[in-house]
């Protein structure tokens, strides 16, 4: 507790309290772009904040971090183009009400849900870290093949106009997935001796063709004769009723959000999308999803900003990076000398209330400017679409191309900017496809790694109970329509 | 008889192909290495593939409707000006470099876009190049395509 | 340029170099990405380029492995090595309950029955390493367990998912200091600072190394004269203090910058095992 006290008195340091503001200004900039994340941002800027010392270099990265993931939801409300990967799950109904006219209300409860979620996966982090990091260690590849299957069992459910429709895009997300070398047999597949597409198909390039890109198609097709959307309500930000409305919602993203991220093989982005699932599932409101509820922004967003704290568990905790946005946060730590490990809450401890400490004040910070500046934002949707949407194309191009430096990439964006297009024209959802493409590598990949642990035995399965315990989950919740009915028709039975 | 023809044949005929020149993909792949245990590589997408295929089949199955003229509205000419212009841009990237495309293209669609003067469209295309090449050239540092153009200017 | 993406750990080596590089050629320096095709991408571009030693490549073992392969490619002898940047040595490693306590333990069981053994993708640097090590110690083929990084590799060890793993020890750092996981044998060339007691693997008679390279070429062709120039100013910017405490920092050993020389004798070493590894395990083409 003292040295946690001692991690706020950094921040009474004007010069410290300086770089998380700058930080989170500027983690909601590039997390509001396209393509550019919080993670390349930071590598990009590490080798500048060596000069800054540990402790303000700590805390401006962490910043960025930390409010990257809440301005992916910006992009992602008002031009339907997730800004952060981990802001995909937003945009289904965070857009859909920037499209009713409620962009300031969609705007507004993201910047609340975020900051709850973000603060409840701090608060976690700081008690229950070492002890949620032991966790990990019982995740092997049959435990996240069990709970890769939990999460695509509800691709049917979420996006288009049919549940078949949603399969099969879904199951075009598995075989993207598929491209490139195969992690458990060396083989290159569906490359075609191209070497852009021997390491896989890029989830970012896919992410922004399909949301950004075909939404800029798209509306490329309605320039005429469409009614203009009513701007009255645009700037209404959240109150009390709406809160209450998505306290639920809130709290499940959260808890989701913090476990999900704490296993080191899963981030953000999977996060959301299983947060929007639950969100979905237990809403009293399920009628409004698909055409733009609250909850289904308030849930995902509570969920990966949550995933964030939560991913530094295994980070901190054990050293252990569970995705390539770790993997640059922890070499960003290890560059100013933090050492992680379960040593490091009782070696360095400064250092590490310093990084709880920031990231608390970011959560603040962006929520105070999120509802400050709702307003401001919503106002995107007042600039004229031949000025907006050819921006929002270029924007994209450099973001596909940035990270990687990568044609490849821009080409890879195009093609899915055109099947998104596709997909809008057809019914068909974006959202399954993405699901696939996240968890269908995944899925193949460790049920390969748990078949040659096993001995190429699948009955090894049995000796897993915690994989047994998400499969019987994932059973339960394929079978609950079915099931529910039968309890019902038994009840009435009996009356 | 047009209007009475169901949609989804054409789409589940689409993803049909799809599924079918995946198959056909695997066919395709190096040999897997002798002596791996586990799954071998074409498995895994050969089982996606016919999944793919028997959705398609259930899809065609059902009588789709036809999307109204709000969900899909017609494309005219300009949709695909700017769709051309869109493809152009890449090409455009290799000559003038992004600097130089960024705001040609701006202006372009923005024309056949309509609605907005052409004045108001060279301000805002110059203001938000220049504001890009400060933020991702000055600031972050990153390498974009300079293009032949900017080649020869000598970066 | 780089053949990794912005922020992998080569991509920091290169940035890392790179801030105080310009102070010492009085120069700009330009961090170019080409990620595609494990190296391959990044092979070309430096092929497209002038042999005028403007343009420099981060190489890593990968890039070897990838000319083997692809024989189109720029290969092994095309390329002039210019001076080490990391030289990481790796371990083998066992979870702190594993049966095998000693590395004749290790060697025994490894007679019995296929170990199986954690590591990156089928046919990458760490498979060619294992199966190296498996050749030198006697024992039957080891098994890969293939993951995605070196923090599953760990995971997955402490969790009893896999026998062994060779791993650098900055990966797994946290796990070692905490005991969870012990050091059976070392793959440095002698015994590390860091793990007195760790006997290396030479001591116990098994002709194997085990390091992750990283560090410059530039293209067959290039002038004597600018090839001295660019290794001496290279060393001294990865003199500096930055790149000192980053080396430090990241739990790299501080000797990893080196001259031409052992930087070449390095690379020819590993070209070598990779090219038997590969054939043997049948992914060598051709």
């Amino acid at each position: 507790m003292e040295a946690f006290l001692g991690g706020l008195a950094i921040l009474v340091d004007p010069y410290v309290m300086l770089m998380v503001l700058l930080g989170t200004v500027l983690g909601i900039f590039v997390g509001a772009l396209p393509g550019i994340s919080g993670s390349t941002t930071i590598a990009l800027l590490l080798p500048m904040t060596i000069a800054m010392g540990p402790v303000p270099a700590i805390c401006f990265l962490g910043a960025i971090y930390c409010a990257a993931n809440f301005g992916g939801s910006i992009t992602a409300i008002m031009v339907n183009a997730p800004g952060d990967p981990s802001a995909s799950a937003t945009a289904l109904e965070g857009y859909k009400m920037a499209e009713k006219g409620q962009a300031g209300l969609a705007l507004g409860m993201s910047a609340v849900s975020s900051a709850i979620g973000g603060i409840v996966s701090v608060i976690v982090l700081i008690f229950a870290a070492p002890m949620l990091a032991r966790a990990a260690y019982s995740f092997g590849p049959p435990e996240y093949f069990a709970l890769a299957l939990f999460g695509l069992s509800m691709c049917a459910a979420i996006g288009g106009d049919s549940p078949i429709k949603n399969l099969i895009a879904a199951a075009l997300g598995l075989l993207i997935a598929t491209v490139g070398m195969d992690l458990t047999t060396g083989v290159e597949r569906f490359s075609f001796g191209i070497y852009e597409l021997s390491d896989g198909i890029g989830f970012v390039p896919v992410l922004i063709g399909l949301f950004a890109v075909g939404e800029m198609l798209d509306q490329a097709a309605r320039r005429v004769g469409k009614a203009q959307i009513i701007h009255l309500d645009a700037a209404r930000v959240p109150g009390w009723a709406e809160f209450k409305k998505c306290n639920r919602s809130i709290w499940i993203g959260s808890g989701i959000g913090t476990f999900i991220g704490a296993l080191p093989a899963l981030g953000a982005t999977t996060a959301a999308l299983i947060g929007y699932n639950e969100t979905r599932r237990w809403s009293k409101y399920k009628h409004e999803f698909g055409k733009g509820s609250i909850e289904g922004v308030a849930g995902p967003e509570a969920a990966n900003n949550a995933a964030v704290g939560g991913s530094m568990v295994p980070t901190l905790a054990l050293g252990i990076p569970g995705s390539a946005t770790t993997a640059i946060i922890l070499a960003a730590l290890i560059v100013q000398g933090v050492r992680p490990g379960p040593h490091l809450f009782n070696e360095q401890p400064t250092l590490l209330y310093a990084v709880f400490a920031s990231m608390l004040a970011a959560n603040i910070f962006y929520l105070v400017m999120g509802l400050y500046m709702a307003k401001l934002f919503a106002r995107i949707s007042l600039i004229p679409p031949a000025i907006l949407w050819p921006a929002v194309f270029v924007l994209s191009i450099i973001g596909a191309y940035g990270p990687n430096q990568s044609m490849g990439d821009v080409v890879i964006m195009l093609v899915a900017g055109v099947v998104g297009f596709l997909f809008r024209r057809t019914g068909f959802s974006p959202a399954p496809l993405i699901m696939g493409l996240v968890l269908g590598g995944m899925v193949e990949e460790t049920l390969k790694q748990s078949l040659i642990i096993f001995g190429d035995d699948l009955t090894g399965f049995l000796g897993r109970p915690i994989a047994l315990a998400l499969f019987a989950v994932t059973a339960t919740g394929l079978l609950w329509p079915v099931l529910s009915r039968l309890l019902r028709v038994a009840r009435a039975a009996r009356a | 008889m047009r209007a009475a023809r169901n949609p989804n044949h054409a789409i589940a005929a689409a993803v049909a192909a799809v599924a079918a020149a995946a198959f056909a993909g695997t066919f395709w792949f190096d040999p897997v290495p002798e002596g791996l245990p586990g799954l071998g590589a074409v498995d895994f997408p050969r089982l996606v593939c016919v999944l793919l295929f028997l959705l398609a089949g259930l899809l065609a199955l059902k009588q789709g409707s036809r999307p109204s003229e709000e969900e899909a509205p017609p494309l005219d000419r300009g949709a695909w000006l700017i769709f051309g212009a869109c493809l152009v841009f890449l090409p455009a990237m290799e000559v003038l470099g992004i600097w130089g495309a960024i705001p040609i293209f701006l202006v372009a669609t923005g024309l056949i876009w309509g609605e907005v003067p052409l004045r108001t469209l060279v301000l805002n295309a110059i203001g938000l190049t220049v504001a890009l090449w400060v933020v991702f050239v000055r600031i972050f540092q990153l390498t974009l395509p300079s293009g032949w153009l900017g080649a020869m200017l000598g970066r | 340029m780089t053949h990794a993406g912005v922020g992998g750990g080569t991509d920091i080596t290169a940035r890392m170099m790179m801030v105080q590089a310009p102070g010492v050629f009085k120069q700009e320096f330009l961090v170019v990405n080409r990620t595609a095709g494990s190296g391959a991408q990044a092979l070309q571009y430096l092929a497209s380029k002038p042999a005028d030693g403007h343009t420099i490549i981060l190489v890593t073992q990968t890039h070897l492995l990838t000319q083997l392969r692809n024989p189109n490619l720029p290969q092994f002898a095309d390329l002039i090595p210019v001076a080490r940047a990391t030289a990481d040595p790796q371990l083998v490693l066992v979870r702190r309950d594993s049966p095998f306590r000693t590395p004749q333990d290790l060697v025994e069981a490894g007679k019995q029955r296929s170990l199986r053994f954690g590591g990156t993708h089928v046919g990458g640097v760490d498979h060619v390493t294992i199966f190296a090590f498996g050749r030198a110690a006697g024992i039957q083929r080891p098994t890969l367990v293939p993951f995605r990084g070196g923090g599953e590799i760990v995971i997955n060890l402490v969790g009893g998912n896999i026998d062994t793993a060779v791993v650098n020890p900055g990966e797994a750092e946290a796990q070692l200091r905490a005991g969870e996981l012990r050091p059976l044998i070392s793959l440095a060339d002698s015994r590390l600072d860091a793990f007195r007691d760790v006997p290396t693997a030479k001591e116990l008679g098994m002709n194997v190394t085990g390091y992750t390279l990283r560090g410059f070429c530039v293209l067959k062709g290039t002038p004597e004269d600018r090839v001295a120039k660019l290794e001496q100013g290279l060393i001294e910017a990865m003199s500096g203090p930055i790149y000192k405490s980053y080396l430090q920092n990241t739990g790299q050993a501080p000797d990893s910058v080196a001259g031409r020389q052992a930087w070449a004798a390095q690379l020819a070493e590993f070209h070598k095992d990779g090219r038997e590894a590969l054939q043997a395990l049948g992914l060598l083409r051709g």
